[in-house]
């Protein structure tokens, strides 16, 4: 599974939750794979994802969350599509 | 001080359009003449240029309400604003994408009547607009 948190360098927003979304994104998902983009140098893929406001996070390559979910809501969502995929 | 007529000439914008800002709640007069005239004071054209120039860069008036709040927001900072930015080009990419897959659904469409001769009833634009898996529908698909 590979999780993509999409930010703009020097979101105050991004910065501050961004720690606590990853270690809970690892800790959650075996062998889960973490991306942090820079949305300008990426920014043809967010737009392909659909990606319109940030920060935005997409797991595997789908844009599920457009603004920063609660270390909850990324845990349920990973525990969802990891069951989806199972 | 400035009366409307007078910032209107100032900044290069119509009476009309900013009794229309006003009503949007981006300017707001800060006085009024003995006459009972609505007066401007000086940071009104600066703010006006602001309003003009986001517009061309695609910003909405509602956005731009944002933006000039939040200038006056104390914590905030210029990536805030930043990231705005990059958030309407987003959109605009994003409108740019959708905007190419319908010139492309055209071309289809436009190759597909190579003879113009045809009466319009046997138009195959037409025709083809017709069917449920018309060439726009799925040029829109992501």
């Amino acid at each position: 599974m590979i999780v993509e948190l999409f930010y703009s360098p020097g979101c105050s927003s991004c910065a501050a939750a961004q720690a606590s979304l990853k270690a809970a994104a690892l800790g959650a998902v075996e062998s889960l794979e973490w991306r942090e983009l820079n949305v300008l140098d990426e920014l043809d893929y967010a737009v392909e994802l659909g990606v319109l406001t940030l920060p935005a996070i997409a797991i595997d390559r789908e844009l599920v969350f457009g603004s920063l979910p609660t270390v909850e809501q990324l845990h349920e969502a990973l525990m969802r599509r990891a069951a989806g995929a199972a | 001080m400035f009366t409307i007529g007078r910032l209107a000439t100032l900044a290069e914008v119509s009476t009309d359009a900013l009794r229309y800002y006003e009503r949007e709640g981006l300017i707001a007069p800060t006085g009024k003449s003995e006459g009972g005239y609505r007066l401007y004071g000086d940071d009104a054209v600066p703010r006006i240029r602001l309003i003009k120039q986001a517009q061309h860069c695609g910003f909405t008036l509602a956005e731009i309400r944002e933006l000039l709040i939040l200038r006056r927001r104390e914590t905030a900072c210029c990536g805030d604003v930043r990231q705005r930015a990059i958030e309407k080009k987003l959109q605009l990419e994003t409108k740019i994408r959708a905007m190419k897959a319908m010139s492309k659904a055209l071309d289809r469409l436009i190759a597909d009547c190579a003879d113009a001769t045809h009466p319009v009833e046997e138009c195959p634009i037409l025709a083809a607009l017709e069917q449920t898996d018309a060439p726009t529908r799925a040029a829109s698909r992501p």
